[in-house]
């Protein structure tokens, strides 16, 4: 066994010396200013996916999206929200907070991924939203392992973090997992949505450290 | 100093650099596409499979059955003219369209070595697919002597035959010595297109005297008659000509024999007629035969955008904005213009612009013509601010937006606008802007509640009622359904009913689920919706 994972060892090593590869900096995150998530993660991790998996109705994702548009509007990175089923509702959010915002449209799952295959490959962007928190099941299951893990070497040489909404875990890649569980009740109508922010706490599923390159 | 760029069979070229591949296979310029017209030109690889000039197309066929026939395109003529036009420019301001594949230039005044340069445009030729040589001379004909000297050498070099005898550009007399090969370079395989290196293709006149004593009558261009007298007084180089006294020329043949003698001695520098550099960037170019697929269509586009770019940096100008036209068979015409996030001169950026957009055009008929028209404009000249956040890279940019835009639509790709309204669901999608502008002090009235995740089209909703409370107390959808244990509302709103069309009004409430889940409701005339999910 000893003899095997030496020879595994070595033959990384190997590789790793004739094909390497650009130094990435390790440990470059985006603060979302979600308390809670900030202090266990540090944030969103740069070149790399994150998976938001949302189980119950109202249970937030919106509300992260919010969030994480005023984190990136404060610094004025350009954000990509691809919407696989077309939901998102700019009435709901202030103008201020969608002038740094690209939305996509999509009417299908595919198209979303495809656009989002496009659109983690710019250097313009920052922040990369899928949302397929409403995308079919079946869409989902279809989806082969190997797409998210072309989205994730796509995203790893850039500056962005991409971030997938799902309704259960799906995103083999993703480097950190986060669960938002808890359906909101109705009084969460009448409180400030910055309240509402604050009190948002994502359950860490899953956080891969990422391996040195080279 | 003066330099030419001279292209042999200038017309032949013209046609094939209009064809993907068709220069490196065998190919022929005719008259005309009749069964009896004369060839006029061809390629290395058609002599080399001893094809001559004057064959018959059957003829021609029988030696060769895989040979290209063309004839000479007035338009591909005038799109090559304007290319090497374009090139020649990198050379000297000062330059002349002296004929048809020849581009005469005056370097006075130039701090740059002539060789080199004439290399460069050479090199600049060959990429736009017409295969140039260069002459360099103390006069415009002396460089067109060496021009032509260097063409022969490059013809010898890929045929590995000599000129053919009685034609005009013909220098049979110029030994293997002059031909200045690198040793080893006439023995290496010869694969057409690559042929000599840039800088073997530029002939340089050192010694007038002894550059010109070998070459032919012919290379002077003498008028029939007075060449057929001197052959039978033995002449056959311009070197025995100039031995004769100029003053004897003069007295037995007169003005004209007084102009062949100069000619021979390599002429007089002259002032060149100026070609003025256009202030229009479009190209045109019509099929001969109907275009149904991309990559021809592709091909023509890179060949025309590498013109227009060389005579936009001539200019010192740069591109805002693209005009493609195309022309369909059935004479309906599709333009479209492309505003370039940020001017430039780039042909790789300019082609990708296009290539993105055709990539998702589908046309109903083939295509016949192009037309290409570059919005010219000055170079933006900024810097940076330290705290700026512009695009890294706005080509780049453009280019993702219109691949995705190619994807699902143009207009379902950018930064919303809500409308000045309180319809719901009103807003409008625009173009990204270069810089994100700085945030916005924040509102008086900080937002309140879940966003809205829409349902677009609502959903049809189904109520049970209480019979008790009045209220409804189930909700069923196509999506999901569940007993109703928060109810708020009902909120009216209404707008536009002064617009018959326009008009609407509806009542709003807010749902929360035992299961968890909070909806909003509406209704609209007698219908019940779920317009979305605040979440």
């Amino acid at each position: 066994m000893a003899a095997a994972s030496d020879k595994l060892a070595a033959l990384r090593r190997q590789l790793a010396e004739r094909f390497p590869t650009v130094p990435r900096t390790m440990g470059r995150l985006l603060p979302t200013g979600i308390a809670s998530l900030d202090d266990a993660t540090g944030g969103l991790p740069l070149s790399a996916l994150t998976e938001i998996v949302c189980t119950a109705p109202s249970c937030g994702s919106h509300l992260l999206l919010g969030q994480l548009l005023t984190a990136t509007r404060a610094t004025r990175t350009r954000v990509a929200l691809i919407d696989s089923t077309d939901s998102f509702d700019p009435a709901s959010f202030t103008e201020d907070l969608l002038a740094h915002l690209v939305w996509v449209r999509c009417a299908s799952t595919t198209a979303a991924l495809s656009a989002t295959d496009l659109l983690a490959r710019d250097a313009n962007l920052g922040l990369v939203f899928l949302d397929l928190r409403r995308a079919p099941e079946s869409d989902l299951r279809r989806t082969p392992a190997t797409q998210w893990y072309r989205l994730q070497r796509a995203v790893e040489p850039s500056d962005l973090a991409l971030v997938v909404a799902t309704p259960r875990p799906s995103v083999p890649s993703a480097q950190l997992r986060l669960q938002l569980s808890n359906p909101h009740e109705a009084t969460a109508l009448d409180r400030e949505r910055l309240i509402l922010t604050t009190e948002l706490t994502p359950v860490l599923q899953r956080q891969r450290v990422q391996a040195a390159a080279g | 100093m003066f330099a030419v760029l001279h292209i042999a069979d200038f017309a032949l070229h013209a046609v094939l650099r209009t064809e993907p591949e068709a220069a490196l296979k065998p190919a022929a310029l005719f008259a005309n596409h009749h069964k009896k017209s004369l060839l006029l030109a061809a390629n290395p690889a058609a002599r080399a499979c001893g094809i001559q000039l004057g064959m018959t197309a059957p003829q021609a066929v029988a030696r060769c059955p895989t040979l290209l026939i063309r004839a000479p395109n007035a338009d591909a003529d005038a799109e090559a003219r304007a290319a090497l036009l374009a090139v020649a420019f990198t050379l000297s301001p000062a330059i002349e369209d002296t004929s048809p594949g020849i581009c005469t230039a005056d370097l006075k005044g130039s701090r740059t070595a002539p060789q080199p340069l004439a290399a460069t445009a050479i090199a600049q030729l060959d990429a736009l697919g017409l295969p140039a040589t260069a002459g360099i001379g103390r006069t415009p004909l002396l460089a067109l002597y060496a021009a032509r000297a260097a063409a022969d050498r490059h013809t010898v070099y890929l045929t590995r035959q000599p000129p053919q005898s009685g034609h005009p550009l013909a220098f049979p007399t110029i030994p293997q010595s002059e031909l200045n090969l690198t040793p080893g370079l006439a023995e290496a395989p010869i694969p057409y297109r690559s042929g000599l290196p840039e800088s073997h293709r530029v002939f340089a006149i050192t010694g007038e005297k002894a550059f010109l004593a070998p070459l032919p009558l012919v290379a002077a261009d003498p008028p029939p008659e007075l060449a057929a007298i001197l052959t039978t007084w033995g002449l056959r180089t311009l070197g025995d000509l100039t031995s004769l006294p100029r003053d004897e020329i003069v007295r037995r043949f007169g003005t004209v024999g007084l102009m062949l003698w100069n000619r021979a001695s390599g002429g007089e520098p002259r002032p060149l007629h100026l070609v003025v550099p256009g202030q229009h960037f479009t190209a045109t170019m019509p099929f001969e035969q109907e275009v149904e697929t991309l990559e021809p269509l592709l091909f023509i586009l890179r060949r025309l955008l590498d013109r227009l770019t060389l005579e936009l940096c001539a200019a010192q100008l740069v591109a805002a904005e693209i005009e493609l036209t195309l022309q369909l068979a059935d004479d309906n015409r599709l333009t479209r213009s492309f505003r370039l996030p940020e001017p430039t001169a780039d042909t790789e950026i300019l082609f990708r612009t296009l290539h993105t957009h055709l990539e998702s055009l589908q046309t109903a008929e083939a295509i016949t013509a192009l037309e290409l028209r570059l919005t010219p404009t000055r170079p933006l000249v900024r810097q940076h601010g330290l705290f700026d956040t512009g695009l890294r890279d706005p080509h780049g940019f453009a280019e993702t937006l219109a691949r995705v835009a190619a994807l699902v639509n143009a207009d379902r790709v950018g930064t919303p606008q809500r409308d000045d309204t309180h319809r719901p669901d009103a807003f409008k999608l625009v173009t990204p802007t270069a810089v994100v502008p700085p945030p916005a002090e924040p509102p008086l009235h900080p937002p309140v509640g879940l966003p809205l995740r829409r349902f677009r089209p609502p959903l049809r909703a189904t109520l049970e009622f209480s019979p008790t409370e009045k209220k409804p107390s189930y909700v069923h959808t196509d999506r999901f359904e569940g007993v109703i244990a928060t109810i708020r509302g009902p909120w009216r709103s209404s707008g536009d009913w002064w617009q018959t069309d326009r008009a609407w009004a509806r009542l709003e409430w807010d749902i929360a689920l035992t299961e968890g889940g909070l909806y909003r409701l509406i209704q609209i005339d007698e219908a019940f919706y779920i317009e979305g999910e605040y979440d």
